[in-house]
C-alpha cells in the first residue's frame, strides 16, 4: 500500500509501521541511523561513569576523582530518554510528529546537561536552554506552514512531486533541528565535554548528529 | 597590556566570538531573524491549501470552542483522514467527552481553552484519534520537562 514516490535519496523502504495518518518507516538510510541510536542507546545502558584523573602542575601529583554509578542515576535515565526521542526521530514518517520528537531531544539533552553541578556546566546549559526555547518557534513554525500551504503533514504525500512545500518551511526546520540538537554549535559543546560522565554526555553528540542527518534527508526529499 | 590569544586576524576575531558561550543566543536569535525577514518577503507566494486535512472552523460561541470536531458520541461522524484504511474506529470516538469534561463544557463558555489544563482535557486529545502518536510523543515531553524540574529542585547542593 505504502510506497516511497522517491527511492533515490534513501533507498527503497524495508518495514512499514502504521499508527492512524503517522506512518512509520525504515528505508535503508533511516535503517542504519536508527541501528547507531539504538547501539549508543545501549552502551548508555550497560556502561558505567567514566573516572576522571586530575594532573597538578609542577609536580609528579594527581589524584583521582571519586564518581559511584549512582551520582550518575539522573543523567542515564536523561541519556536513555534521549536515545528512545532519536529512535522516534530516525523511523517519523510525519512532519510534526519528527518535531515533536526533535524538541523531546532537546529537552532531554538540557536535561544531561543541567544535572551537573559545576558552575560552568550549569552557565552552558542555561544558555542551551535560551537557544532550545527560541528553536520550538521555527520549528513548530515549519510544521504549521507545511500544513497550511499543502494541506497534508505526512512525508509519504510531501515527498511526491505534486506536492511543493516552500522553501522557507525547509529552512525554518532546518533551523529548529539547529537549535533542539545544537549540532553546529560544536564550540560551545567543549563547556560540556569537561564535566565528567562520558558515557552520557556522549548521547548528546549522538543524538544531534544522527538528527542533522534526518533532517537533511527529510529537507532534501521534500 | 596582555596580548590575547586569537587577537591578530580578522577570522580569528570572528572564531573568537562564535566561541563565547554567552553569545550563544544571541548568534542563534540573530540567524533566525535574518531567516524571518528572508520568510516575510516570500509570504506573498504562500497560499493557504483551501482542501485542509485537519479542517477546523471557528464558533466563538460554542464551550468547546476552538475543539469542537462535531457529532454524537457513539455514532459515526464524518471526519477525515489521510490513510482512512489505518483508523477503522473512525468518527466513532471524535464526539465523546469524558464526564468531568462535559460537565465543564455544559457550565462554563471556556472549556476549549483548559484543553491540557485537566486530564480529561488530554485524554480528549488522544481522542483525534488519527494522530494519537503525537499525543504520546506530547505527553512524554510534558513528563521529562517535570522530571528535570523535579530533579533540580530536589538535588541537594
Amino acid at each position: 500500500m505504502f510506497e516511497l514516490p522517491v527511492t533515490t535519496i534513501e533507498g527503497p523502504e524495508l518495514f512499514v509501521l502504521e499508527f492512524g495518518d503517522i506512518v512509520n518507516y525504515f528505508t535503508v538510510y533511516t535503517a542504519v541511523l536508527f541501528t547507531f541510536a539504538l547501539l549508543f542507546t545501549i552502551l548508555a545502558i550497560i556502561s558505567r561513569p567514566e573516572r576522571q584523573v586530575d594532573f597538578a602542575f609542577g609536580g609528579d601529583a594527581f589524584y583521582t576523582k571519586d564518581i559511584t554509578p549512582g551520582q550518575f542515576r539522573f543523567q542515564r535515565f536523561m541519556a536513555l530518554a534521549c536515545g528512545m526521542a532519536t529512535l522516534g526521530a530516525m523511523m517519523s514518517g510525519d512532519v510534526f510528529n519528527f518535531t515533536l520528537f526533535c524538541s523531546m531531544v532537546g529537552i532531554t539533552n538540557i536535561g544531561i546537561v543541567a544535572a551537573y553541578r559545576n558552575r560552568h556546566v550549569l552557565n552552558a546549559a542555561f544558555q542551551y536552554g535560551i537557544v532550545a526555547m527560541i528553536a520550538t518557534v521555527p520549528l513548530f513554525g515549519s510544521a504549521a506552514i507545511i500544513l497550511a500551504t499543502t494541506g497534508t503533514l505526512s512525508m509519504w504525500e510531501l515527498f511526491g512531486p505534486a506536492i511543493a512545500v516552500p522553501l522557507v518551511a525547509k529552512i525554518f526546520l532546518v533551523l529548529g533541528v539547529m537549535g533542539e540538537g545544537m549540532a553546529p554549535f560544536y564550540v560551545a559543546k567543549a563547556e560540556i565535554t569537561r564535566a565528567p560522565g562520558a558515557p552520557y554526555v556522549l548521547m548528546i553528540h549522538v543524538s544531534s548528529l544522527l538528527l542533522f542527518l534526518r533532517v537533511v534527508e527529510i529537507v532534501i526529499s521534500m | 597590556m596582555k596580548r590575547r590569544e586569537g587577537r591578530g586576524t580578522w577570522i580569528s576575531r570572528i572564531s573568537r566570538t562564535i566561541s563565547e558561550l554567552e553569545n550563544l543566543a544571541g548568534l542563534y536569535a540573530a540567524l533566525f531573524i535574518a531567516v524571518t525577514v528572508l520568510g516575510a518577503f516570500t509570504l506573498p507566494s504562500l497560499l493557504y491549501h483551501d482542501d485542509q486535512l485537519y479542517p477546523k472552523t471557528i464558533d466563538a460561541a460554542d464551550p468547546l470552542n476552538p475543539y469542537q470536531r462535531g457529532g454524537t458520541p457513539f455514532n459515526t461522524t464524518d471526519v477525515q483522514a489521510q490513510y482512512p484504511d489505518n483508523s477503522p474506529y473512525l468518527g466513532y470516538v471524535t464526539a465523546y467527552l469524558t464526564p468531568v469534561t462535559r460537565f465543564i463544557a455544559d457550565h462554563t463558555p471556556y472549556m476549549g481553552t483548559t484543553i491540557v489544563a485537566h486530564p480529561g482535557g488530554i485524554i480528549d486529545e488522544i481522542l483525534y484519534n488519527t494522530r494519537g502518536l503525537d499525543t504520546v510523543a506530547e505527553t512524554s515531553i510534558l513528563f521529562v520537562a517535570f522530571a528535570i524540574a523535579a530533579h533540580l529542585f530536589r538535588r541537594d547542593e
